[in-house]
C-alpha cells in the first residue's frame, strides 16, 4: 500500500462542546490526531471519554446539541465542518464508511439485507458493470456470510448478531470508501463471534488497504487489529503509540491502570486477593436436572410443552457454601435461565432446585419470606434493575423494611452501611440512579441484594454492562465481601477471562447443557470440551500478534 | 386548584430539580389555565349581574361598558353569564378527568402489569366501550338514567376510562420489562405494590399529558351535551347550553353565541398548549436519563 505524504485524516486541535442541563461542557478538548493511507487507528478510552464524540466529527456530525469549540477536521486535506451538507452527503458512505455499534438498530428492519447494501452503491452512484445483485452478493461473501446470494433475500431479524455486523460491515465497505470508521463494533456479539469479525476485518484491511478508525473500549481487540491506539480519558488524548509499544511501555498512569484492570486469562490481576481456603464442601444450592422451557404449551396449557423445545436441558450442579460457581456460556445457552429459575423468577419445566436441602418452591411469590431473604438476584444492567423514580435510600429501605424488624432510625443507620460496605458515599442515599455512574449504580444494586442479608447471590452478568476498570473494582468488592460475610455467588457470565481467577468452579453451558462443569483451575489448563477449547481460544489477548489470516471458512 | 396545581407542581419540582423549562407556548397555555382558575375562583365575587338576572338591560344590546359582551333574549348580562360559567365549566371538567384517569390508570397498570387471561378478557371489553360512539352512547345512558350534573361527570368519565386504560397499559408494557420488577418478584412483593410502588411512579409524566390531553376533550364534550339539552339543565351558565339557547337568535345578536365558544376555544387551547409541552418536557428528561445512562 502506498502511504502518501499527507495522512487521509488530521484532527488538528479539534475541541467538541455539548449543551447539557448545566449549560456547556467540553467533550472533547483539544485532540489532534492523524490517520495514514491504510493505516488502523484504535481509539480507546471508557465511557464519557469522548471518543464517539470524535468518530462523529470525522464524518462531519456534530451529535444533538453540541458545537465546535475549535479545532478542524481535515479529510484528505478538505476540512470537514467547511462542506455544504450535499457535499457531506456524497462524502459520507461514498468516501467515509460507517459500521454503527449495534447492526439491528442500524439496519432497517422491514428491507431484504441485499437490498439496503444495493441502495448504498445506488444512492452514490456507484458503477457497476457486473450488475446489481451480482455486486451485491460478491460484497456480501467477500464479508464472509454463507450462501450470500440466499443471505441477500432475508430480513435483518432472519440474521444472526454476527452475520447483521457483517452486512452492516458490506455496507460501509460498499462504495470502497478511504476511510471505515467502527464504533464498538464487536461491543454486543459474543466472544467466538467477535474473533471471527476481527478476523475479517484484518483480513478486509489487508486485501483492500483501507483506512480504519477502529472505536473501542476494550483494549485487547484494539491491539489484534490497529497499528496504533489513541487513548481518551474525559475528552482529551492521552497519549498516541503503536500497539506494541503502548502495552509494553504505557506512558501514561491512566493507561496503564486501564491495561492493568483488563481481565487476564493467562495472569491473575496484580491485586488479588487470598484464595479461599478449601473446605470440606457442603453444598447450599443443588440443582437436579433442571430443564426450563419458554415453549407455549397449547391452547390454556393443557397440553404438554412440544418435547426438545427446552431452553436449559436437564442441568445438574452444586454450589458449596461460601464458593463461587461461574456459569459460562455465550448469549442463548441458558445461562440466564437457570439464574431466573433459581431466583424464583421462572418455573422451571422439570428438575428440583434444593437449597439448604430443602427444596426450593418454584415461585418466588410462593417461597417463604426466609428462603426469598436468603436468596438474592444481581441483573445486568444497572440502569433497568434500579427503579429511575425511587432514590438510593428507598431503593435500600424497602428490602430492609421486607425482610427485617428494624425502625426507621436504625434502617437510616443500615442504609449509611450498606452504602458504606460497596465503597460508596453516604451521601449519595439521596441521590437518584441517573444521577450515578453505571459503576456506582451497580454497587447501588449489590447494595440491594446484601441489604436482605442473603446467603446466596445470583450475579447475572452484572459485568457486561461496565467499563473494563470498573468491572475490576467490582469484582474486587464481590471477592471482599464474600471474605467478610461468607456470601456464597452463582456468577454468570460470558467472559472466561473475568472468571479465571475468581469462581472455585465453573460450568460451561452450550445450548442448554453443560459441556463442561469441574473445578475452574483444571477445567480451563485441561479442557476436554471442544467448545471450551474454542471459547478460551477466542478470549482476545493482549500484545498477541494481530490475527492471523483466516484461513479457517 | 385542579388541572394548573397538579400540572404547575409537579412541574415546578421538575425546574427546581433539573433546570428544564417548558417551552414559551407552554407556559402562555398554562398562563391562560391560570387565568380561568381565578376567574372560576373569585368570579362570584366581581361578576357584575347574577346568572340568572333578566332584564339587566334590554334584549340583545350590543357591547358596551354596562355589558362587555351584550346581552342576551332575556336580557340577561352575557359577559356575568360567561365568568359564572368557568366554575361549573371547570368543576365538570377536572372531575370527570380525574375519575377516567384514575379509574383507567388503574385498570391500565393491572392489566400491563398482569398479561394473562385476565388482560385479554379486561382489554376486549376496553375494545367494545371504546367501539361505540362516544356521543350517542352518552346521550343514551343520560336519557335513560336522568339529568343532572354528577350524571353528566358520571357519564364522561365512563366513556373516557377505557381510553385512558388504554394509554396506561402501553405505558406500563414499557415499563414492567426493566430488572426493578423482577427484583421485585424475587423480593416477593404483591401485585398491587408492584403497581403501585414500581410502575406507577415510572408513568406519572405519561398520566399527567394524558389527564390534560383527556380534560380538553372532556371541555367540549361536555360543551356538546350542554348544547344537545343533555348537560346542565337550563338556568346554569354552562356555556355549550348558552350556545343552544342563543343560536336561535343569532340573527339579532351574535354576542351570546360568540362569547361562550370564545371562552371555550381559548380554554381548549391553552391546556392543549400546556398538554403538548408537558408532554415535550417529559420526553426529553426521558432522553436525558438515556443519554446519562450511557
Amino acid at each position: 500500500m502506498t502511504t502518501s505524504a499527507r495522512p487521509l485524516v488530521e484532527l488538528k486541535n479539534l475541541s467538541v462542546d455539548y449543551h447539557g442541563d448545566r449549560g456547556w461542557s467540553r467533550a472533547v478538548d483539544d485532540v489532534s490526531l492523524e490517520i495514514a493511507n491504510g493505516e488502523a487507528l484504535g481509539l480507546a478510552g471508557e465511557s464519557g471519554s469522548g471518543k464517539t464524540t470524535v468518530a462523529y466529527a470525522l464524518m462531519g456530525e456534530r451529535r444533538g446539541a453540541s458545537r465546535i469549540g475549535g479545532g478542524q477536521v481535515l479529510f484528505k486535506g478538505r476540512e470537514i465542518f467547511g462542506l455544504s451538507p450535499s457535499e457531506l452527503t456524497a462524502l459520507r458512505g461514498r468516501s467515509i464508511g460507517f459500521v454503527p455499534q449495534n447492526p439491528m438498530a442500524s439496519l432497517t428492519p422491514s428491507m431484504k439485507v441485499g437490498g439496503q447494501v444495493a441502495e448504498m452503491l445506488r444512492f452514490h452512484q456507484v458503477a457497476v458493470p457486473q450488475g446489481m445483485s451480482s455486486r451485491v452478493v460478491e460484497l456480501l461473501d467477500a464479508v464472509g456470510i454463507p450462501n450470500p446470494a440466499a443471505a441477500a433475500q432475508r430480513y435483518p431479524h432472519e440474521l444472526s448478531g454476527g452475520q447483521q455486523q457483517r452486512v452492516a460491515i458490506a455496507m460501509a465497505l460498499a462504495c470502497r470508501p478511504d476511510l471505515v470508521i467502527l464504533d464498538e463494533p464487536t461491543t454486543g456479539l459474543d466472544v467466538t463471534t467477535q474473533k471471527l469479525i476481527l478476523e475479517l476485518l484484518a483480513q478486509l484491511k489487508r486485501e483492500t488497504g483501507v483506512s480504519m478508525l477502529y472505536v473501542s473500549h476494550d483494549l485487547a481487540s484494539l491491539s489484534q487489529i490497529c497499528e496504533r491506539v489513541a487513548v481518551m480519558q474525559k475528552g482529551r488524548l492521552l497519549e498516541v503509540a503503536d500497539s506494541r509499544t503502548l502495552f509494553e511501555k504505557p506512558q501514561h498512569d491512566y493507561t496503564r491502570r486501564l491495561i492493568a484492570s483488563i481481565p487476564r486469562i493467562d495472569a491473575p490481576p496484580a491485586d488479588r486477593l487470598e484464595p479461599l481456603p478449601v473446605n470440606a464442601r457442603t453444598p447450599l444450592l443443588e440443582v437436579d436436572g433442571l430443564s426450563v422451557s419458554y415453549a407455549r404449551s397449547g391452547f390454556f396449557g393443557f397440553r404438554a410443552p412440544p418435547p426438545g423445545s427446552d431452553t436449559v436441558k436437564s442441568v445438574s450442579f452444586n454450589v458449596g457454601r461460601g464458593e463461587t460457581f461461574a456459569l459460562i456460556g455465550e448469549s442463548g445457552s441458558g445461562k440466564s435461565s437457570i439464574a431466573r429459575a433459581v431466583a424464583g423468577l421462572t418455573a422451571p419445566r422439570a428438575g428440583t432446585i434444593r437449597f439448604n436441602g430443602e427444596p426450593l418452591p418454584a415461585l418466588a411469590r410462593h417461597r417463604s419470606l426466609a428462603l426469598r431473604q436468603k436468596i438474592q438476584i444481581i441483573f445486568q444492567n444497572p440502569d433497568s434493575s434500579l427503579n429511575p423514580r425511587k432514590t438510593v435510600r428507598s431503593i435500600l429501605a424497602r428490602p430492609l423494611r421486607m425482610f427485617g424488624k428494624l425502625d426507621s432510625a436504625e434502617r437510616e443507620a443500615r442504609v449509611i452501611e450498606l452504602l458504606k460496605a460497596v465503597r460508596l458515599d453516604p451521601a449519595y442515599a439521596d441521590r437518584r440512579p441517573h444521577q450515578l455512574s453505571g459503576g456506582e449504580r451497580q454497587r447501588v444494586a449489590i447494595a440491594r441484594a446484601l441489604a436482605a442479608d442473603p446467603e446466596l447471590i445470583i450475579c447475572d452478568e452484572i459485568l457486561s454492562a461496565l467499563d473494563v476498570s470498573v468491572q475490576a473494582s467490582i469484582i474486587r468488592l464481590l471477592e471482599t465481601l464474600q471474605r467478610e460475610r461468607g456470601l456464597t455467588y452463582l456468577f454468570i457470565s460470558h467472559d472466561l477471562a473475568v472468571v479465571r481467577w475468581f469462581a472455585r468452579e465453573i460450568g460451561v453451558l452450550r445450548q442448554g447443557a453443560f459441556c463442561e462443569l469441574g473445578d475452574t483451575e483444571t477445567t480451563l489448563s485441561a479442557p476436554s470440551s471442544p467448545y471450551t477449547i474454542q471459547l478460551l481460544d477466542a478470549v482476545p489477548r493482549i500484545g498477541a500478534a494481530p490475527v492471523p489470516p483466516a484461513s479457517s471458512p | 386548584m385542579s388541572t394548573t396545581e397538579l400540572a404547575a407542581g409537579s412541574d415546578k419540582a421538575r425546574v427546581t430539580r433539573r433546570g428544564i423549562r417548558l417551552s414559551a407556548a407552554g407556559w402562555l397555555g398554562g398562563a391562560i389555565i391560570l387565568v380561568y382558575v381565578l376567574v372560576a375562583l373569585t368570579g362570584s365575587l366581581w361578576a357584575p349581574y347574577e346568572a340568572a338576572k333578566i332584564l339587566t338591560g334590554a334584549p340583545f344590546e350590543g357591547a358596551s361598558l354596562a355589558h362587555p359582551f351584550g346581552t342576551d333574549n332575556l336580557g340577561r348580562d352575557v359577559f356575568s353569564r360567561v365568568v359564572l360559567g368557568t366554575r361549573p365549566v371547570l368543576t365538570m371538567t377536572f372531575a370527570a378527568t380525574l375519575l377516567a384517569v384514575v379509574a383507567g390508570g388503574l385498570i391500565g397498570v393491572v392489566l400491563g402489569y398482569l398479561r394473562n387471561w385476565v388482560d385479554e378478557v379486561g382489554m376486549r371489553i376496553v375494545d367494545i366501550v371504546i367501539s361505540i360512539p362516544t356521543l350517542v352512547l352518552a346521550l343514551l345512558i343520560i336519557s335513560a338514567v336522568g339529568n343532572s350534573l354528577w350524571l353528566v361527570v358520571v357519564t364522561v368519565a365512563f366513556l373516557f376510562t377505557p381510553r385512558v386504560a388504554r394509554v396506561a397499559r402501553a405505558a406500563t408494557l414499557n415499563v414492567v420489562t426493566n430488572d426493578y420488577i423482577s427484583a421485585a418478584l424475587a423480593r416477593g412483593e404483591s401485585t398491587l405494590s408492584i403497581c403501585l410502588r414500581e410502575i406507577l411512579p415510572n408513568i406519572t409524566g405519561i398520566m399527567l399529558v394524558e389527564f390534560a390531553i383527556r380534560s380538553a376533550f372532556a371541555i367540549i364534550f361536555i360543551g356538546s351535551l350542554g348544547f344537545l339539552g343533555f348537560g346542565a339543565p337550563p338556568p346554569t351558565p354552562e356555556w355549550g347550553l348558552m350556545i343552544n339557547e342563543a343560536r336561535a337568535n343569532a340573527s339579532n345578536s351574535l354576542w351570546p353565541v360568540l362569547a361562550p365558544a370564545a371562552a371555550m376555544a381559548v380554554l381548549v387551547i391553552g391546556i392543549n398548549l400546556f398538554a403538548d409541552s408537558l408532554s415535550r418536557l417529559i420526553d426529553r428528561q426521558g432522553q436525558n436519563a438515556a443519554t446519562e445512562a450511557k
